[in-house]
């Protein structure tokens, strides 16, 4: 009996064993979120794992359960003592991250972003999901075909000092005066990126514009927040709704027809590419310079500088938006 | 009667806690060394064995080493600090905008933050030995203070970084073959260490932690005493803050969150009894360095590499590990029955 029990101890550590060597053959690839509980990381993650079962690569995907620098931090220590041969995060903290991105490429790691960049001399590339450009002209575009062309709307952003809300504010001004002269921007209001903050300004800005045709916010919290101020005015239909958003967060609202449609770029596709990047780099395909990536099923990004672009973002609305799970 | 005796001796040198513990990170670290080295791809050897991962333990100890040198004194007195993490985050957000938005150089700074830190220690120190409050209740009070004022410093937005090289060098580089911030670990332990076994103040510690009562019918100064071990505490995780910031080359109101819970497990998993009247120095950095093998050495597993849960793992262990502290608490006492009980065998 006791003899019995050695042996399949015995065979089960030569099976394990067996195993750990045949996976160590492989590419090793480290994925990590800013928080790996969010629900936008777990669609990343997704497509991560399509990408690296099509390379035959391994993925580790690890991260903080709140987003937690010092804690990304240990996490891609504890990668640069296991030695992978990829390591590819969304930084919580672009400065935070960097010195130890730094000592994982000295170590010999290969390093790329994706989501939220790193300092530049700490990655090769970043996988960029959305450029200003696509986020901005998408939004305004969407805005025009609602509104027919021509009205007032308003648009909520996080703050008014926030650098990439100021961007996008910027670009949507512009698009305006060069392609939908007839659409008028009355007012953009801060949120603070709290939905509550959004819901009482979009309030506000209903009761004091009796001719405001839409409402967009730029930024995800004030989605829901618009959203759920036009449904207790009961304005549905009459004021619409658009702006960043998680499908997940806003589909009672597209259903019950007061969000039109909210956009995002496709999550699981940013963890695909991110995932076909580093192993290409990995395996030196992908050089500095280069103008273009072709990436499995996805077919071909472009590159610009050190920018892997994701390409432009997704509009869910009525018809798909139950097909996206984050 | 003299030879039945130095085996006796012996027995009693390797039934003392602190052996034991010793004894069980020794096997922990050859385990970890056994099943977390590997040689990679690239036939590089790499994990638990590596040199790199020595100096990388060594470095994430130092600032839960520090707070839990800094608590074993209170602790010793049968008091408790539970604001040290959130101090560490509020000292380390003030050392970020002292330089940052004031202007004032990092020693200067540095200066600052470690008075500030002491001054708050000195707030428990007050409301505890003053009002008479519970330390228990005063420093849960102080534990959210400290942590809500970093938030509202920093809008819980704000984050300082791009720090001094010549600053980063403190939390980053070696000195002398040893990480910079394990030299200022070393200095801080042996004075603790000074402090508590080898002054009046140490022994007045353990007479306050026995008997408050008896310690004031005895004389001595309990207030007094009581608050200069909070003061140190606050002290301590204001050296621990700057630390961090430097490690990091960040200051965030995040900073440290947790850590108070790591370092009183280190305590009291090191001896010193939750009770107070008894503990060591020796056994709180024991302790220490036993949690932070068992995360580092953890963290190098493959095993537990492939599950993607490092954190948890490790942060599930410790808390069985502090359960066992607890339990162990207890241990000292029965094993000097049991001594008693051969001994009279």
């Amino acid at each position: 009996m006791k003899h019995l029990r050695l042996g399949v101890l015995a065979a089960l550590f030569t099976a394990v064993a067996a195993v750990l060597t045949a996976a160590d053959a492989k590419l090793m690839i480290a994925l990590m979120p800013k928080a790996k509980g969010n629900a936008y990381f777990i669609t990343v993650k997704a497509g991560a794992e399509k990408a690296a079962k099509e390379l035959n690569v391994e993925l580790l995907f690890d991260g903080p359960t709140d987003s937690n620098a010092a804690k990304q931090n240990e996490i891609v220590e504890n990668w640069i003592t296991l030695g992978v041969d990829v390591i590819a995060v969304a930084a919580e903290n672009k400065e935070g991250l960097s010195t130890a991105l730094r000592k994982a490429q000295k170590a010999g790691t290969k390093v790329i972003t994706y989501d939220a960049d790193a300092l530049p001399d700490a990655r090769t590339y970043f996988v960029n999901q959305a450029t200003p450009e696509g986020i901005a002209y998408g939004l305004t575009d969407e805005a025009a075909r609602l509104m027919n062309g021509e009205g007032e709307f308003a648009v909520i952003t996080a703050t008014l000092t926030a650098g990439n809300q100021r961007e996008w504010v910027k670009l949507i001004e512009a698009r305006l005066k060069s392609t939908y002269p007839k659409l008028k921007l009355i007012a953009v209001r801060p949120s603070d990126d709290l939905k509550d903050k959004a819901q009482s300004e979009a309030t506000a800005l209903m009761s004091a514009n009796p001719n405001l045709k839409l409402l967009m916010a730029i930024c995800t919290p004030g989605t829901p927040g618009a959203a759920e101020a036009v449904k207790q005015a009961g304005k549905a239909g009459q004021v619409k709704v658009i702006g960043l958003g998680l499908p997940s967060e806003n589909r009672r609202y597209v259903h019950d027809g007061v969000t039109e449609s909210v956009m995002l770029w496709n999550t699981a596709d940013l963890g695909y590419l991110t995932i076909y990047a580093a192993d290409a780099l990995a395996k030196d395909q992908l050089k500095a310079g280069a103008t273009s990536f072709k990436a499995g099923a996805l077919g071909t990004f472009e590159i610009k500088g050190d920018n892997i672009l994701l390409g432009k973002p997704v509009i869910f609305n009525k018809a798909n938006i139950d097909q996206f799970e984050f | 009667m003299s030879a039945p005796d130095a085996p006796a001796g012996w027995k009693r040198l390797f039934l003392r806690y602190e052996m034991l513990l010793f004894a069980a990170l020794v096997a922990e670290w050859l385990l970890f060394h056994y099943f977390g080295t590997t040689t990679n791809r690239r036939g590089v050897v790499v994990g638990f064995g590596t040199m790199d991962r020595q100096f990388d333990i060594l470095r994430h100890s130092c600032e839960i080493g520090l707070l839990a040198l800094a608590l074993t004194p209170i602790i010793i007195t049968a008091g408790i600090d539970l604001s040290v993490g959130s101090l560490l985050g509020l000292c380390a957000i003030l050392f970020g905008k002292l330089w940052f938005d004031g202007g004032l150089p990092i020693p200067v700074a540095a200066g600052l933050t470690l008075l500030i830190g002491a001054l708050a220690g000195g707030l428990n120190a007050g409301l505890i030995t003053g009002l008479r409050l519970p330390p228990l209740i005063v420093t849960l009070g102080t534990y959210s203070l400290f942590r809500g004022l970093a938030e509202a410093i920093t809008h819980g937005a704000v984050t300082y970084t791009d720090f001094p090289t010549s600053f980063l060098f403190v939390g980053q580089e070696r000195w002398l073959g040893l990480p910079v911030q394990a030299w200022l670990f070393a200095l801080v332990a042996v004075a603790v260490w000074l402090l508590v076994h080898r002054t009046v103040f140490g022994r007045s510690f353990r007479a306050i932690g026995f008997s408050p009562e008896g310690a004031r019918y005895a004389g001595l100064p309990v207030g007094r005493r009581v608050a200069l071990a909070y003061v140190l505490a606050g002290l301590i995780a204001a050296l621990a803050a700057i630390i961090y910031t430097a490690r990091l080359g960040q200051a965030k109101a995040d900073a440290g969150t947790g850590y108070e819970l790591f370092a009183i497990t280190a305590v009291v998993l090191g001896g010193t009894s939750i009770f107070g009247g008894k503990g060591s120095v020796t056994g709180t950095l024991l302790g220490v360095a036993l949690i932070a093998v068992l995360k580092s050495g953890l963290a190098t597993l493959p095993i537990v590499i492939r599950l993607n849960a490092a954190e948890e793992i490790s942060g599930l262990l410790t808390g069985a590990l502090l359960l066992a502290a607890l339990t162990g608490s207890v241990l000292p006492k029965i094993l000097s029955s049991l001594r008693s009980h051969r001994q009279a065998g």
